[in-house]
């Protein structure tokens, strides 16, 4: 069983592996991509993959064979496991708990060649109604407070395989990252009684300056204090706190504006590794006044070195205003 | 200039350095810079490549900016913050700027290419922590900055010199990631009465399962939710808040227990590239009885991706308990 632990000075939680512990020698072999025709992601391989949660697919074909358009399976190597109790332990200044939690892989196409450089709207609309599909199913399990869906896209951002896919955590904790944000939002909202975000995406629209791209519903902009160059926020313009809780004329927009979004990152930087995180508010928590949901995409360019890591302060080589004036002149 | 800007939800401060500017096609994949001793700014003879030094331990009677050095510190020649000028705090609407004031200095360990903190002498890496407590008592005179923080990137990919080097930077602000720690520790002093990190000492000390090494003054230990595999913490026995104020016997004590545990990682790792980072506390003695310095050594094993990213919640596949027990075992 996985294992939570809780750092006792900054309270992040970590997971511990123990069934698959690694040994020093693990971390020397070259990790070389699978061959396509032994991909377990693609379709006819079915079998060598754990049985699917759910998929989009043709009717009149059955689960688990070929005929689906997205895909959704527990992860085979997963961080955290479904069944069990919680068991929260203290032992001296330390906290624990097992390792409860839902760790599935959305495979976003039967196409292994296929990315956010070529996909269709209407691909990227079954992508995100996927998320959304289990995301709500997740969250009545009332053990996890919050759920992570997020992408690894090209090794360097830390995908171990090349067929498109993305990926959903479901925790009994509610991540460090994503309390902070809550907590910020929070203070900002007990000053002010408006929703940070709200200000942020009013501000950046009549600014104009750091906007890369916008439809009725959504909004594209590099952040005023960006941490990586090229960073991009994905923003509906209505206040919104859970992802889960969109409807299918949003799942539109979104799908046209990540389309148009990743199309010009891709382009202008050539292809490069990259991460995105879809940022929601925790699931049993009451913050739909002040907390709003949006996807974070950090293009993997830069190493992050001891300074960042040591100190949590970044730096970024790219003005992110700079950042947006190259995205937004590209077609 | 470069610019300091907070992030409005977060507080988290970012160095948007313009100087920098990176077009799109900078960030071709990288390439690596040639290892030729002879251009190396950084080597015995070669001073005239870098700024003039700040500080050098060196034979009596050479020349600053000359041969005959041990231990040479040299302001960072692109430097990602700059001593002179006013910090202009400034509100954008909501968003807060200031000018990115500070230090960037590098200490250059060794006058030799290829001498590093593993392979030196103990009196070496003494004289190296003599140079980092110098500098920053120095440094510390000027009351504009908050916070100091030494900082070592060692190995491919990870830095862009390949001798031996580690940098000092103090900013105008303290840093997220401190002002973390001094939360926890605030809150814990608050509700104990005692020094969290004293505690922490304790019980390794006492459960011994994740401890590597241990000396009079020192421990050396994977902490209990470490976030990468063969995390390593350094940390003073009795309660320091500044790292600063180490005496003189204790400088020696923390060499040694800096080295074992390098050497310890080499060991197991061969030629791992690593990072560690040097937390003291803020330059106010507001913090004096909560906060305990320390070191926290990470080798650059995983790669970090959007999971970790996204929500600051690592998976650590090497329990601490395996990894310190490994490394305990390792023979240096």
């Amino acid at each position: 069983m996985p294992q939570l632990r809780k750092d006792p000075v900054t309270k992040r939680w970590v997971i511990i592996l123990h069934e698959q512990a690694k040994s020093p020698a693990d971390f020397q072999i070259p990790q070389t991509p699978r061959q396509s025709n032994k991909c377990p992601f693609c379709p006819g391989h079915e079998d060598m993959a754990p049985p699917e949660v759910m998929s989009y697919r043709a009717p009149d074909t059955l689960p688990n064979q070929p005929g689906w358009e997205v895909r959704v399976i527990p992860n085979k190597f997963p961080a955290l496991q479904i069944e069990g109790d919680l068991d929260r332990t203290g032992i001296g200044v330390y906290d624990m708990m097992n390792g409860v939690g839902a760790h599935e892989v959305i495979i976003e196409s039967p196409d292994h060649e296929a990315g956010f450089h070529n996909y269709s709207v209407e691909q990227i609309y079954r992508i995100l109604r996927t998320y959304t599909d289990r995301y709500r199913d997740l969250r009545r399990d009332r053990r996890f407070r919050y759920i992570l869906i997020f992408k690894n896209n090209g090794s360097a951002a830390g995908a171990s395989l090349d067929h498109p896919h993305s990926q959903l955590i479901a925790t009994p904790i509610i991540p460090k990252r994503a309390m902070e944000e809550v907590e910020g939002a929070k203070r900002y909202y007990y000053y002010k009684e408006r929703c940070v975000f709200c200000d942020i995406i009013r501000q950046e629209l009549s600014s104009g300056e750091r906007i890369i791209h916008e439809n009725e519903q959504f909004v594209a902009f590099a952040p005023f204090a960006s941490r990586f160059p090229f960073e991009t926020w994905i923003a509906p313009k209505d206040h919104k706190d859970s992802f889960g809780d969109i409807d299918n004329s949003e799942i539109e927009g979104l799908a046209g504006i990540m389309q148009a979004t990743l199309q010009k990152l891709i382009k202008t930087l050539h292809n490069p590794p990259f991460n995105y995180v879809i940022h929601t508010s925790p699931c049993d928590e009451h913050c739909s006044d002040y907390f709003h949901w949006h996807i974070e995409i950090m293009p993997r360019l830069t190493k992050v070195a001891g300074f960042e890591w040591g100190s949590g302060f970044y730096i970024n080589p790219v003005a992110p205003e700079r950042a947006a004036r190259f995205l937004i002149n590209q077609e | 200039m470069p610019q300091l800007r907070k992030d409005p939800v977060l507080k988290q401060w970012v160095i948007i350095s313009p100087e920098r500017g990176k077009r799109p096609s900078d960030f071709k994949r990288s390439e690596v810079t040639p290892d030729d001793p002879h251009k190396c700014p950084f080597c015995e003879g070669n001073e005239a490549k870098t700024p003039p030094e700040t500080l050098s331990f060196r034979t009596s009677g050479t020349l600053a900016n000359h041969k005959g050095w041990w231990v040479r510190v040299i302001p960072d020649s692109s430097p990602i913050l700059k001593p002179d000028g006013d910090s202009d705090r400034e509100g954008i609407g909501m968003f807060d700027a200031m000018n990115s004031i500070g230090v960037h200095e590098m200490v250059i360990e060794s006058p030799n290419h290829t001498t590093t903190i593993q392979s030196a002498s103990i009196e070496q890496v003494r004289e190296v922590i003599w140079a980092y407590k110098q500098r920053l008592l120095e440094i510390k005179k000027n009351p504009r900055y908050k916070h100091f923080m030494i900082v070592k990137n060692s190995g491919e990919g990870v830095s862009s010199f390949t001798h031996s080097h580690s940098h000092i930077v103090a900013t105008p602000i303290i840093p997220k990631r401190i002002e973390e720690e001094l939360e926890g520790a605030r809150e814990y002093y608050h509700y104990h009465d005692r020094c969290l990190f004293c505690d922490i000492i304790k019980q390794e000390t006492k459960e011994q399962s994740r401890l590597v090494f241990e000396n009079d003054n020192f421990i050396v230990y994977c902490p209990f939710a470490s976030r990468f595999p063969f995390e390593m913490e350094i940390t003073p026995r009795f309660h320091q808040s500044f790292f600063e104020m180490l005496e003189n016997n204790q400088v020696h004590s923390f060499a040694s227990a800096l080295q074992t545990a390098l050497r310890k990682l080499e060991a197991l790792l061969p030629g791992q590239p690593y990072n560690f980072v040097l937390h003291t506390s803020p330059c106010s003695d507001s913090y004096r009885d909560f906060y305990h310095w320390h070191v926290e050594l990470i080798p650059k094993l995983t790669k970090i991706a959007g999971f970790e990213w996204g929500s600051g919640f690592y998976i650590n596949p090497t329990p601490p308990e395996d990894a310190a027990r490994m490394l305990r075992e390792a023979k240096v």
